[in-house]
């Protein structure tokens, strides 16, 4: 396993130097100039003045020559400054968005999970019972709204509606609070209260972006489960007369989230990308809209800091997959 | 500081509970959220339209535009006239002038840290946007303007070549020397030290941005001249501002008026408006909500009581782009280039019934480029109203009979048969617009036009190498997209000169992209940006609005106008055309108030919008 783990890390390297070359390209194929906008705003903007502009911009380089650039600082770690926000890339996605990112997705992942482990669980072991019929029913609704839908919807009800008829507390349309930790630290607020904020202004945006998942991982375990609970093994289990919560937790379950451990491991990198659409329904400042917006306004230091750090987590996380599949599964042995 | 520090975070804590009239503050809703702030004047991060917005809170110019466009002195003492001395003109070589323009700041003026502001403030100003490698927006205007110091509270800007748009606003600006100055040295002496050009630009983007991001709001680097100050910005979340207690304009008993304004930033516009209905939103700013969403049954429902929903005419005028280049085959066998084809497109075109079925008769027709609450605006121009009979008179004069489909068709001069089928662009996503274009094609359908639609991301369509390119063929046909016609534009333009046609001889520079050139009208105008006398300037401008209507160098949709929201018992948020220059609401955001706190109205939005009512 070891020699496989380095010889999957020595491969990383050329396909994430491929993959930028690729990314890099892509962005520069785009139609438009990052300052087409700023040369329709002045009519008297000569053509010399806007090949002046383009020279400090450096955009009347070839691309190879932009690229090769944008590498040599990569190697010594300057991702280069946005050009819509004026400081350095790193700090604008690293510290300004990923942060809330994370936040968002790996909460709405672990109550994704977390509902969707023992629903999957119980619907298998009363498979076609009215409760499993339930329980399929509300799977098949998460899966199908779709989330721009559900988000409005959600925001409705909790804005409008049922502070309207039951004078219920409105949540927020989005956004994140307007409270830091410093101002805990100076002592203006407490601990509880930034969470709380934090809490409050969390509830819809995880809860639509949590709801699909919640639904494939419920149907996916339920599969999984019945999968196992087929097995002779487990027959023999029963016909032991072991208890069936033993049967079921000892020895089904480690089975039976094999699959799931795989699709989390994959779903990682998602978590870093954001999720544009909930994003854009909340306005949370988050990845995902961080790498919608700087495509669109063409900050390619930006995009290209975002894209690259997500390429570099799917390699990752899918050699992550690959190991964590073969410790779950003594069957499974890389050579 | 800190017990301020401590009201803004327990205010934030309370959220929108004690929001309005409870606590006399504002809470502005946005859909856009801006870059930078304050501290980047010469645009050299970003320029947006919010940050223009809310800088009228932070910001003070030596001029302010009132509510009606006209300039009143704000930082200085005067506005610089031809009859109070401080306004000269020289003539210079080649027919052109020279402007020169005392102005005096006052002696009341401060930072918000209660530092005079002086010549120092302005030489800084002066400075920065001078430097030969700063990567500004509006790189000619820096190129003409050059400025004398007299003492602390002297100096002389002058303009040379002049133009007539130099005496629209502030003929120049301020930046804190005592906040900014060293970091200003270190930053020119690094970037004059280095060779490569795109390592000058970040160093000036990084020293510009050091003083108008978010991180220098929070960590008080910046000092402001404005009715407002920034306390606290939370990206993704809102701006807080608290009244300017050095700032030199007040209302009798201020704290009868707001002391304190968010901008509530809510990008997506369907939250937006949610928020809005539940009640969190006291205003909306310019950028808010869409044409559709302020004439919805569910906000209209909402309003008795609540709040008002206001229309202001705004400066943006919605228009077709029509190529006219002849060597494009498409345009040579529809003859584009012919204005007969134009008159018979416009007057296909039912524009009365478009803006009364598409926005409830609120965003009215236009005739010429040059809105009608400017002061050059010419009521007395060709008007092409919907008459589909003329319309087909005019086709068949340039050979168009109808095919056995319905469609137009002619034989051109070397045989071939071709079909009126027009190219027509817009921006695909921009569902009000999409929707014109289908009224549009259906009109034009009916008088035997076909219409290609080719729609594409705004991104993609306004790339220079696309808009541009009409002479190359980019696009064959019209393209339907808007121009700001703010005061500045309607004095410069230049939209439709002769030497604004991108071609290759130009390095496809200019907005005249579909190509007309009218002698006459470039004389017009050539003459015009030099006549500083409005009563002289006015025949020169009505001229040219008269060869526009004769010539079509595009064909005029409507006018747009812009939602507002305002709630109930508001006083003072009021919007007009041209507002501020772009019709960005308050024009004295130190009057903004509550009644039920004691605001006194000064201004009434009814005199300068339409009130939507059900």
């Amino acid at each position: 396993m070891f020699k496989y783990t380095i010889r999957r890390l020595a491969q990383m390297i050329p396909l994430l130097f491929l993959v930028s070359v690729v990314i890099f390209t892509l962005l520069s194929l785009q139609p438009g100039d990052p300052l087409d906008a700023v040369r329709m705003a002045d009519p008297f903007m000569t053509a010399e003045q806007f090949q002046a502009l383009r020279r400090a911009h450096g955009l009347d380089q070839p691309i190879y020559v932009r690229y090769f650039r944008w590498l040599g600082r990569l190697l010594q770690g300057d991702l280069g400054p946005s050009r819509t926000y004026g400081m350095p890339a790193t700090e604008f996605i690293f510290q300004q968005r990923l942060p809330n990112t994370l936040l968002l997705t790996v909460t709405a992942l672990l109550i994704a999970l977390s509902v969707a482990i023992p629903v999957g669980i119980f619907s298998a072991v009363r498979q076609y019972s009215k409760a499993d019929y339930t329980v399929t029913f509300l799977a098949f609704v998460g899966l199908s709204t779709p989330n721009f839908f559900l988000g409005i919807v959600l925001m409705y009800l909790f804005v409008i509606f049922l502070p309207d008829t039951l004078g219920l507390p409105q949540l927020p349309t989005g956004g994140v609070p307007g409270v830091f930790w410093e101002d805990v630290q100076a002592g203006f607020i407490t601990a509880g209260q930034f969470f709380g904020q934090w809490a409050i202004h969390m509830i819809l945006p995880v809860f639509t972006l949590a709801t699909g998942a919640m639904a494939s991982w419920t149907r996916f375990m339920r599969a999984s489960m019945l999968e196992v609970l087929n097995q002779d093994y487990i027959r023999t289990a029963r016909s032991k007369g072991v208890y069936e919560r033993k049967v079921l937790y000892k020895h089904a379950l480690r089975n039976g989230l094999i699959p799931i451990v795989t699709l989390v491991g994959l779903s990682l990198p998602g978590l870093f990308n954001g999720a544009l659409i909930t994003e854009t329904i909340f306005s949370f400042p988050g990845m995902g809209r961080a790498i919608f917006e700087s495509l669109m306004q063409k900050d390619y230091n930006v995009a290209m800091a975002a894209l690259v750090f997500l390429a570099v987590l799917t390699v990752f996380a899918n050699l992550l997959a690959d190991l964590v599949y073969a410790v779950v599964d003594p069957r499974i042995r890389y050579d | 500081m800190a017990r301020l520090a401590l009201v803004m975070v327990t205010l934030a804590l309370l959220g929108l509970a004690l929001a309005g009239p409870a606590d006399n503050s504002l809470v502005i809703g946005t859909s856009q959220e801006p870059p930078v702030i304050g501290g980047d004047p010469h645009g050299v991060v970003a320029t947006a339209a919010i940050a223009s917005e809310i800088e009228l809170y932070l910001v003070s110019g030596l001029y302010r535009m009132d509510i009606n466009g006209q300039l009143q002195p704000n930082l200085v003492t005067e506005v610089a006239t031809v009859e109070n001395g401080r306004l000269r003109f020289f003539e210079v070589a080649d027919g052109q002038q020279r402007l020169e323009i005392d102005l005096t700041l006052r002696d009341d003026i401060r930072w918000s840290d209660g530092v005079p502001i002086t010549t120092e403030d302005v030489r800084l100003w002066y400075e920065t946007g001078t430097h030969p490698d700063m990567p500004v927006a509006s790189p000619d205007f820096y190129r003409r303007l050059s400025i004398e110091f007299h003492d602390a509270r002297n100096f002389t800007v002058i303009m040379e070549p002049a133009q007539s748009s130099d005496l629209l606003g502030s003929p120049a600006g301020t930046l804190p020397a005592h906040v900014m100055r060293t970091a200003w040295e270190e930053a020119r002496a690094t970037a004059d030290a280095t060779p490569d050009p795109v390592r000058k630009t970040e160093i000036f983007r990084a020293f510009f941005a050091r003083f108008s991001s978010a991180e220098a709001i929070n960590q008080r680097r910046m000092v402001y001249s404005g009715a407002f100050v920034p306390t606290r910005w939370a990206p993704g979340s809102s701006i807080e501002m608290v009244r300017n207690p050095h700032f030199h304009l007040h209302p009798e008993n201020q704290q009868n008026y707001v002391q304190r304004v968010t901008y509530r930033f809510i990008t997506d516009t369907t939250a937006l408006f949610i928020a809005i209905m539940g009640g969190g939103i006291d205003a909306t700013s310019s950028v808010a909500l869409t044409f559709d969403q302020a004439l919805s049954p569910q906000l209209t429902a909402r309003a008795p009581g609540r709040f008002d929903i206001w229309f202001v005419a705004n400066p943006v005028w919605e228009q077709l782009a029509i190529n006219q280049f002849s060597q494009v085959q498409q345009v040579s066998d529809l003859r584009l280039y012919d204005v007969r084809t134009r008159q018979a497109l416009l007057h296909a075109v039912d524009r009365q019934a478009l803006t009364d079925a598409l926005f409830e008769g609120l965003q009215p027709v236009a005739h010429t480029n040059v809105p009608p609450a400017h002061p050059f605006f010419n009521p007395d121009v060709v008007q092409y109203n919907f008459d589909p009979e003329r319309a087909a008179e005019l086709l068949a004069e340039l050979g168009w009979t109808p095919g056995p489909d319905g469609i137009l068709q002619r034989t051109t001069e070397d045989g071939r048969t071709v079909r009126f089928e027009i190219e027509f662009v817009t921006t695909a996503g921009n569902a009000v617009r999409e929707r014109q274009q289908l009224f549009i094609a259906e009109d034009w359908r009916r008088v035997g036009i076909a219409t290609r639609i080719n729609n594409a991301p705004a991104g993609t369509v306004f790339a220079s190498a696309y808009i541009n390119r009409a002479s190359e063929g980019s696009w064959t046909g019209v393209f339907m997209h808007a121009w700001v016609s703010s005061p500045a534009a309607i004095a410069n333009a230049a939209l439709y000169i002769c030497t604004a046609i991108p071609t290759a001889d130009n390095a496809f520079a200019g907005q005249n992209t579909g190509g007309w050139c009218n002698p006459e009208y470039d004389a017009a105008r050539n003459q015009a940006i030099r006549e500083f006398d409005l009563e002289a300037a006015r025949p020169l401008y009505w001229r040219m609005q008269e060869l526009f209507a004769e010539g079509l160098p595009a064909l005029p949709l409507i006018f747009r106008s812009t939602p507002l929201v305002t709630r109930v018992g508001l006083v003072n948020f009021v919007s007009n055309t041209f507002n501020n220059g772009f019709g960005y609401p308050p024009p004295e955001p130190w009057l903004v108030g509550w009644a039920a706190r004691g605001a006194v109205q000064v201004y009434d939005q009814a005199d300068f919008a339409t009130r939507l009512v059900r």
